[in-house]
């Protein structure tokens, strides 16, 4: 193997051809994981070889899998002195101890990399097919690395793991190359568009036509390794410990979730976007680049508007009883969302309430393959500079009609198009004016202000992968009162709630399941379903336990990388500017006094460093020795 | 200096669980989790009439001045905080539930609510019931696994990620606890409504 050491992996590599020789070892490996599958597929691009390697059973344990896996596998193969778009760099996709167990919403699946965007430790996550049908050809992670010299892409089967030529399938669209390669009830097809191959630093990856690898540029780490596809087909299913138990806890999750009216009524019927006006009500809604915490035509883009004018039906993803997706139509297209954050983002961020042109924006970047978030949140930062006249361009807040060809220009990298796709911190920074980029680290914010949130503002600034409402998003507790509803203002002890949710997200996203579930489901639930899949026994408290030195290793990634506690902070304008009306008028984040409670919760010195002593708590000592 | 926030929510749930029967004029107590301190009711504080100065604040692990004034539970609380993710601890003494844990090993709830919401409630013995280095052992190891528990004769602990959740979950095993009661007083052949309920015992 090349690069840096891979210590986690046992010395019984063999290559892909032997692999139909090794029932033996097969049998050996499945003696022993139960949940797992046993092995990773690795992939050198450079090298042209595939290699199948026995998953740790002990990091497993440790790390889950997922998010967890993946940062671990991240953390030996890829260094600081890795450049994020350079060959060297690793992407990394895992699925999960509960992927494909039909455990409710265990369809999802990772990838891990160093993002070209933040520069830090990177996860996206995705639901659809893909990552079940990934863990039935047998494995549980597949690494790629190195870069070929022409445009190949990957098929997995139950028979063969082999690189093909995809020239012809180079700058085609997602939905293009979806179809190309055969997308099916068998056969899951993952592929960048455009955008991933000009290198636009939140391309994102696209699997199953419309689900999205969203955050944080993983597609331009493929497109810049020239691998366009992964197609995985796959049969083998993931064995039990103990399967009736399993179907108890998978029957009480159901319960659950048929109680809550958020997973068994407002996201079926609204989607995630039933959440517009509950924010905008709020003032909790940024508005036009964070100058504003409410949209006075919020009511155009909400969930209600959506359902009764665009809506064609609900769909889910596998194994998922709540079923959040939209099929909508305006009157020239069709496709899938938008979600709540595309919505805001190509939206009330932009303050555009054209609820169809914003639709086709979001179709638009699906069929391209664009993070929405990024995308919509670095268009609202140069429409500010336009209107402030920092950068002479015809965009300006409202401008509807120019989102789709800023969108393509983006995408293909033409004009402004060049600079906004390399993200709206570096576009800002560029034109020297940083302070319009609405990002943490270089990854835009999403549709929450933390003016109006004080958790949420705590949890963008110390989210390991940028501004990010994935990684323990306080909506449940701040506004939704789930589990139960705290003061949104309050700055005393939100470290710890922070804390709790940023650890349990991070152990729910290496599980892999959708945290949509947590709305409604403890953790104690997943705990016990770990426990019946595995036979290795998990408490809620080692599940948490696990979500912290998972944390805590992403962590240890940034501080490597040069990050430190300068950059758990957030912009200037929500520190400094008061939300100028509605509910939360007056307020600014009083981030400061949040952050030392948060570093001091964690373990972590002044300085943001885990101390030895954490460290020796998580098992994480020997990596950092 | 303690927030104005996190003080009212020590009044209200602690005037909820004198009034609900869930603590005599003194008993019980209850604790909130700031990063490395937390804040807890003073020793010989009433939970249902708490003033400013009924609360302490004191380190998670490291011991202050705040331990003198601080309930006699502290060393069982932060043992909590320190084996599990709780933010908030509640302890109480649910009358009926203290009849039950005397003539048993755990609590089933019969219920619906109690069924759906806590599944089992182990019960636990300890020597010494109060502020023990027993209870720091046993306690915190059950609640890992368990948002309440039991401890025989003596009362509950529960966690949360605030107060009212785990005021919640003591709230709702007493009431399990008077329905088994009530159930048992009865004595009539109960009627199984609920599917797989024989997996109850083994939460």
């Amino acid at each position: 193997m090349s690069g840096r050491a891979v210590r986690w992996v046992q010395a019984t590599a063999f290559r892909q051809s032997e692999r139909s020789e090794s029932g033996f070892w097969q049998a050996m490996q499945h003696a022993h994981m139960r949940g797992w599958m046993g092995k990773v597929l690795d992939v050198d691009l450079s090298a042209g070889t595939i290699e199948s390697q026995a998953l740790d059973a002990e990091v497993a344990r440790l790390f889950l899998g997922g998010r967890g896996l993946g940062t671990r596998l991240l953390w030996d193969l890829v260094g600081p002195e890795v450049e994020p778009l350079s060959p060297d760099n690793a992407l990394i996709f895992c699925t999960g101890p509960l992927t494909g167990t039909a455990f409710q919403t265990s369809n999802r699946f990772t990838v891990s990399t160093k993002s070209p965007l933040t520069g830090t430790v990177l996860d996206a996550n995705s639901g659809g097919f893909w990552g079940m049908r990934f863990k039935r050809t047998g494995y549980d992670a597949l690494i790629v690395r190195g870069r070929t010299d022409s445009p190949r892409y990957l098929e997995v089967t139950p028979s063969a793991a082999a690189l093909k030529d995809a020239s012809h399938l180079w700058s085609k669209t997602v939905p293009e190359t979806t179809a190309a390669l055969g997308q099916s009830s068998r056969r899951s097809v993952l592929c960048i568009g455009p955008p991933g191959e000009n290198l636009v630093r939140f391309a994102a990856i696209m699997n199953d036509g419309t689900r999205s690898l969203g955050r944080g540029g993983a597609g331009a780490v493929m497109g810049a390794k020239n691998l366009k596809a992964v197609v995985v087909e796959g049969e083998e299913k993931p064995e039990f410990a103990d399967r009736a138990r399993f179907r108890f806890v998978r029957y009480e999750v159901s319960k659950q979730l048929t109680a809550n009216p958020l997973t068994s009524q407002a996201f079926p019927r609204f989607g995630t976007a039933v959440v517009m006006n509950i924010v905008n009500a709020l003032g909790a809604l940024p508005t036009r680049n964070f100058q504003q915490a409410q949209f006075e035509e919020a009511e155009e883009i909400s969930g209600e508007a959506l359902t009764d004018r665009l809506l064609v039906k609900n769909t889910a993803c596998w194994a998922c009883p709540i079923a959040c997706t939209r099929v909508t139509k305006t009157a020239r297209k069709d496709g899938e969302g938008p979600e709540y954050e595309s919505l805001w983002a190509l939206g009330a961020a932009c303050g555009i309430a054209d609820l169809e042109a914003v639709a086709e924006a979001s179709y638009l970047c699906n069929e391209l393959g664009l993070d929405t978030i990024s995308t919509g949140s670095t268009i609202a930062c140069a429409m500010e500079m336009a209107e402030r006249g920092t950068i002479d361009s015809d965009l300006r807040f409202g401008r509807a009609d120019l989102l789709r060809e800023t969108i393509q220009a983006i995408a293909y990298r033409r004009g402004l198009g060049d600079e906004l796709a390399e993200g709206s911190r570096r576009f800002a920074q560029g034109h020297g004016a940083p302070e319009y980029s609405m990002s943490v680290k270089g990854m835009e914010m999403p549709a929450y202000d933390p003016r109006g949130m004080q958790g949420q503002g705590l949890l963008y600034a110390t989210s390991n992968r940028g501004a990010c409402h994935m990684r323990g998003n306080m909506l449940g507790p701040e506004v939704l009162g789930l589990p139960k509803l705290i003061d949104r203002f309050q700055v005393q002890g939100k470290a710890g709630m922070v804390i709790l949710h940023q650890n349990a997200a991070a152990a729910i996203d290496s599980l892999v399941l959708c945290k949509f579930t947590n709305m409604a489901v403890a953790e104690e639930y997943y705990a016990r379903a770990l426990t019946a899949v595995t036979g290795i026994p998990h408490s809620s408290g080692d599940l948490i336990r696990a979500g912290e030195r998972i944390w805590n290793l992403e962590r240890l990634y940034n501080l490597r990388e040069g990050f430190s506690r300068a950059d758990d902070t957030l912009p200037r304008r929500l520190l400094e500017e008061p939300v100028p009306e509605g509910p939360s008028k007056g307020w600014v984040s009083h981030l400061a006094e949040m952050l030392d409670e948060y570093y001091r919760f964690r373990g972590w010195d002044e300085n943001g460093v885990p101390t030895g002593r954490k460290l020796e708590e998580l098992g994480l000592h020997d990596l950092t020795r | 200096m303690i927030d104005e926030r996190i003080f009212r929510q020590f009044q209200e749930i602690g005037r909820d669980l004198y009034v609900a029967d869930l603590v005599s004029s003194h008993g019980g107590n209850m604790s909130v989790r700031l990063g490395d301190r937390l804040v807890i009711k003073r020793r010989g504080a009433m939970l249902g009439r708490l003033k400013e100065g009924d609360l302490v604040e004191t380190g998670l692990e490291k011991p202050d001045s705040g331990i003198a004034l601080a309930s006699t539970e502290l060393v069982v609380h932060r043992a909590i905080y320190v084996a599990t993710p709780a933010l908030a601890v509640v302890h109480a003494h649910p009358r009926t539930a203290i009849a039950l844990s005397l003539s048993r090993e755990e609590i089933v709830p019969i219920d619906n609510e109690g069924s759906y919401l806590l599944h089992r409630v182990p019960v636990v013995t300890a020597e010494f019931a109060s502020g023990s280095a027993e209870l720091v052992e046993k306690l915190p190891r059950v609640l890992q696994e368990y948002k309440i528990v039991m401890l025989r004769g003596h009362g509950c602990f529960s966690i949360g990620q605030t107060l009212e959740e785990a005021f919640q979950w003591v709230s709702c095993l007493e009431e399990s606890c008077q329905i088994i009661l009530a159930a048992k007083a009865i004595n009539e052949p109960l009627v199984e409504y609920r599917k797989m309920s024989e997996e109850y015992r083994t939460w």
